[in-house]
């Protein structure tokens, strides 16, 4: 038994490792802050650790770390979410550099669209963040949110409309385009 | 329309990319495998047992007292609440089964350990039924849950100690189950506390747990080549055999384990 356990523990420390970077990523595209990040994905792994018997053992581990990786988001980001979000410098200096294509101007088109993020409610945020970064199907990504493809697709083009429609981010996307 | 179609797959290609770029600026860091594995142990065991609040600060303190958990089943060894007799009364929803665990005398004063099954409530109604019954049974708020919602369908059982003439339970260990998860083989689970009232603190020699029903004698071990042997009983409402075990004035009850 004590063997058995030693062996669960090796590979979830494998899976742990290998997810961490990617999990990180996700978590800060949906929490918009390095901080909260790092909680979004320790919470999630430390309920990933309590069933790791069910879940290494399962087809799809990926699905249901997503899965809670969402739900612990959204008990525990979703109303501090613009918070975490909140710009912290918004004197504007760095749109007057953005056309530069340089390094500033990327960092101002990362700014651009965490802002823009935050300002999705989060059901959006989440359902741009797994239809459009982590590249998930709409039926993956209802999977992960606990809701039905209509949601997700509704959700997916409500939260792209909005980033569209937000001035920065539309010139960005246009700079984008012209490169 | 294919045009519009055509800038809206291209705006959602741009925002991929975008997003990926603001991806890259989390930093990455090592990954925490020891903190997350302890905390996930942490979270494990507090979802089994839920242990009286001012119990968890003594457990969590250094005064010797300790939860154990060793061979704990898993989820496919469950056993599910049964549905048992229509009437509340009959499934025990407002009094509670009641078995005594030990009795004994320390310092001139009786004590003595009960265990208390109540049974599960099938809606909110029953629920708060229980919860009334509950409080005025002596259970305060820091062993049940805010509102009825966290007992209907769940059974809950509380090992309670009684010292002296006072009437009122301190609540040693309890949970509020949706089913069993049955021991089986030699799994033990126990709590060592103070023999004390509530708030007291001091060491764990008092030992409250459960066994499989097969159990036969326990052992409880204090020092090496310094422990005592409990009979485990039945009781009323539970699958499981319940043991108690007393160590010495200033002793902790270090571990328990099935000997026969």
């Amino acid at each position: 038994m004590g063997d058995g356990k030693q062996t669960r523990d090796e590979e979830f420390q494998s899976f742990m490792v290998g997810r961490w970077p990617r999990l990180m990523r996700t978590a800060f595209l949906l929490t918009g802050e390095q901080h909260a990040a790092e909680d979004l994905v320790q919470s999630t792994l430390e309920q990933v650790y309590t069933a790791w018997r069910r879940v290494g053992a399962a087809d799809d581990p990926e699905a249901y770390v997503r899965r809670v990786m969402i739900n612990v988001h959204a008990r525990k980001h979703r109303r501090r979410l613009r918070e975490f979000l909140a710009p912290k410098d918004d004197s504007g200096l760095v749109r007057e550099v953005a056309d530069t294509g340089d390094r500033i101007a990327q960092a101002d088109d990362r700014s651009a669209l965490l802002k823009a993020l935050a300002q999705l409610p989060a059901r959006q945020r989440e359902a741009v963040v797994l239809r459009y970064w982590e590249d998930l199907t709409e039926t993956q990504a209802a999977e992960a949110m606990g809701c039905s493809v209509g949601t997700v697709k509704s959700s997916a083009a409500k939260g792209i409309a909005k980033l569209r429609a937000i001035p920065v981010l539309a010139e960005t996307v246009t700079q984008e385009r012209r490169k | 329309m294919t045009g519009d179609r055509e800038q809206q797959n291209m705006t959602q290609t741009d925002i991929a990319h975008l997003l990926a770029d603001a991806a890259d600026e989390v930093e990455i860091g090592i990954a925490p495998v020891q903190a997350v594995i302890q905390a996930g142990r942490r979270r494990r065991r507090a979802r089994r047992w839920a242990v009286a609040a001012a119990t968890a600060a003594v457990l969590a303190g250094s005064t010797g007292a300790t939860l154990a958990l060793a061979g704990l089943p898993g989820g496919d060894r469950q056993t599910g609440v049964a549905a048992g007799p229509s009437t509340p009364q009959a499934r025990h929803v407002y009094r509670p089964q009641r078995t005594p665990l030990g009795t004994g005398t320390d310092r001139g004063s009786d004590w003595r350990v009960e265990l208390t099954v109540w049974g599960a409530p099938r809606d909110r109604a029953e629920a708060a039924g229980q919860l009334t019954a509950m409080r005025k049974f002596g259970f305060t708020k820091t062993v049940l849950p805010p509102g009825p919602d966290g007992l209907v369908n769940r059974t809950s059982y509380y090992a309670s100690l009684y010292l002296g003439d006072d009437r009122k339970p301190r609540v040693l260990l309890f949970d509020n189950l949706e089913k069993w998860d049955r021991m089986s083989g030699r799994d033990v689970s126990f709590g060592a506390l103070p023999l004390a009232k509530e708030g007291v603190t001091g060491s764990g020699r008092l030992a409250v747990g459960r066994v499989a029903g097969t159990a036969q004698q326990v052992k409880c071990t204090w020092k090496k080549d310094e422990s005592t042997v409990d009979l485990p009983v039945a009781a009323a409402g539970s699958p499981d055999r319940w043991f108690l075990c007393l160590a010495p004035e200033g002793e902790s009850v270090k571990a328990a384990e099935v000997i026969q």
